[in-house]
């Protein structure tokens, strides 16, 4: 089965071409630059944005499969969560692509779409390399790289979200807790901000801390006791503290406030995904969202859980289409619950 | 066979036209449910006229000026159907659709749709050389700035309440005239008809060409830095240093 799927919830207008859940034909991304000046979301701004590049992607997402409409046999769209503007240009498309062309329109949590980029692979249909790299995590994902195991803890961080999810099964999904204030990606944006370095923050701090001490500064964990919520509204205070007093000091060493940062933001998530395991007793561990291609976070992770951890290739850990397109699949294949068309912008799991 | 959809402000409207005449129209105040409803309604007004969408080979679509969010439901729901049919689609103003059945009274015509922040988007449409046309940019204004550019009688239409309405008799007097309710209002069947007369004999735009009438640029200065997370809650972030 092959599904058109469409993502448009924040920032990255994205449309794919997915077989079975897994392998991708075609996987077109355009993040969008506007951003990059405000150096944070401008709802409207992307809506606009959405809505003059989609189209066009759509058509180029066909020709890089070398397919047509017609070989189609499902459409996908976000319908949330997300921004409600940005959502509803992906959706209305979607859903206006789907009765033309009489194809079901099935609508997916963006969240489940993170879920599942950990199906995925690329199959060397499009010039890319064949198969899809992991980033530094072992062998490229192939065909015969087998399906990540059930139950799952999964982490959703990104600039949009900071959500531990626990999978007990295909579209049975529970959250275990998620930011009770900024996102993870969110306070690397600031902190980057903060730093002097650019947007977005996640690559920048992870770059700059590489020379850094991540004990220099003793900053506090980003998190609430007995929960599974994180907040990192503190740990973004304490560094603006920690940079103003540096700066009446005269000097800010970079590489080691970014180091402490990413240290302090990194265990709070690495211990509960770990804690969040081993309570669930499950099989394995995925990651998802753009700051799951912070290479600190990974290894922090893989250190405390003794289950295999899966992360998407960052390509596939930022938004995209591909990812909607695998979670469509299986939210056809397993029934369990009604598929959504409508668009919310607050959406629970299935 | 033209289909014809407008989600531009609370108030949506769907029509399907033949080219002479106008077959099933609905219209009705959606207020912020025009993208839960406009499917439903696209369907339903096809099943009235037994026409399938493969039997629809043009599009029209309301551009605006309007409510940014919901023209852009019309507007993607019409390049994917669009896209999926290909079927020829032409943007119109939404303000050129509510001036248009007043063409034959050769009036001076003022539309007008709420803008917000008490303003008003608003087109002007006059007789000159024996035709009757938009002679006049979209504006943005308070109705005190619009009326400042009046100095004749003018017929108002558009989505005027009684305020509005009011507010243009104290600032025009005798020169403000207004059309009737039901004639005032916006329906798809004069935007199929303006759709159709706009694709005659032109050639297909692309696609993504077609989008809102924004007039107002975004503010960019309340950016939107958190659209998931909900609101910080400092009592709930339990063993951390309060907030300067
Ligand atoms: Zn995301």
């Amino acid at each position: 089965m092959r599904i058109l799927s469409i993502e448009t919830s924040c920032d990255e207008t994205g449309v794919a071409i997915v077989e079975d859940g897994r392998r991708i034909i075609a996987n077109v991304v355009a993040s969008q630059t506007a951003h990059q000046v405000t150096g944070g979301i401008v709802p409207e701004v992307a809506a606009r944005e959405h809505l003059r590049a989609l189209d066009p992607i759509e058509q180029q997402a066909l020709r890089d499969a070398g397919m047509e409409l017609r070989q189609v046999d499902a459409i996908a769209a976000t319908v949330g969560p997300g921004l409600i503007g940005a959502l509803l240009v992906g959706a209305n498309y979607g859903r206006g692509l789907a009765l033309a062309s009489s194809l079901p329109f099935v609508g997916v949590n963006h969240l489940e779409g993170h879920v599942y980029a950990n199906w995925l692979y690329e199959d060397g249909a499009v010039g890319g390399p064949r198969g899809t790299t992991t980033g530094g995590l072992g062998p490229p994902r192939t065909p015969q790289t087998p399906e990540p195991e059930l139950p799952a803890v999964v982490l959703v961080v990104s600039g949009a979200h900071s959500d531990l999810v626990l999978m007990e099964g295909h579209r049975r999904f529970r959250l275990l807790g998620r930011t009770i204030d900024d996102a993870a990606g969110e306070a690397f944006d600031k902190v980057a901000r903060l730093l002097g370095l650019g947007f977005p923050g996640g690559p920048e701090i992870e770059r700059a801390a590489r020379g850094g001490d991540p004990k220099a500064y003793p900053l506090p964990k980003a998190w609430l006791a007995d929960r599974y919520d994180f907040s990192f509204s503190g740990l973004k205070t304490a560094v603006l503290r920690l940079v103003r007093t540096l700066e009446a000091a005269g000097d800010v060493p970079v590489a080691d406030v970014a180091a402490s940062f990413q240290r302090a933001i990194t265990e709070a998530l690495a211990e509960k995904t770990a804690r969040a395991a081993a309570e669930h007793g499950v099989r394995s561990v995925l990651l998802g969202g753009g700051v799951a291609a912070n290479l600190p976070l990974r290894e922090e992770i893989r250190r405390r859980i003794a289950v295999p951890l899966h992360v998407p290739p960052p390509r596939l850990c930022t938004d995209n289409g591909a990812m909607i397109g695998a979670a469509a699949f299986f939210s056809l294949r397993h029934r369990t619950t009604e598929i959504p068309s409508l668009v919310r912008s607050n959406m629970p799991l299935a | 066979m033209l289909l014809a959809l407008d989600t531009s402000t609370s108030w949506a409207s769907v029509a399907l036209f033949d080219g002479r005449t106008v077959l099933s129209e609905e219209t009705w105040h959606a207020q912020r449910r025009h993208a839960d409803e406009l499917f439903p309604t696209i369907e339903r007004i096809l099943g009235h006229s037994g026409v399938a969408l493969s039997g629809v080979d043009r599009l029209a679509v309301a551009t605006g000026p309007g409510s940014f969010t919901g023209l852009r439901v019309a507007i993607a729901a019409a390049q994917g159907i669009a896209r999926g049919t290909g079927a020829a689609l032409a943007g119109v103003s939404t303000l050129d659709v509510l001036a248009y059945p007043h063409a034959a009274s050769k009036q001076r015509t003022c539309s007008l749709l709420p803008a917000g922040r008490g303003e008003f988007y608003a087109a002007f449409y006059q007789d000159r050389n024996r035709s009757w046309k938009r002679r006049s940019p979209f504006i943005v204004a308070s109705l005190a700035e619009i009326c400042a550019q009046i100095g004749t009688h003018t017929l108002f239409v558009g989505e005027l309440d009684d305020a509005a309405e009011t507010t243009l008799r104290d600032l025009l007097g005798p020169k403000a005239l207004f059309a009737a309710p039901a004639s005032r209002m916006r329906r798809a069947g004069y935007l199929a008809e303006l759709g159709w007369l706009e694709l005659e004999g032109r050639k297909q735009t692309t696609l993504g060409e077609i989008e809102p009438i924004y007039v107002r640029q975004p503010a960019v200065g309340g950016t939107f830095a958190q659209p998931f997370a909900p609101p910080p809650r400092d009592d709930l972030a339990l063993g951390l240093p309060r907030r300067d």
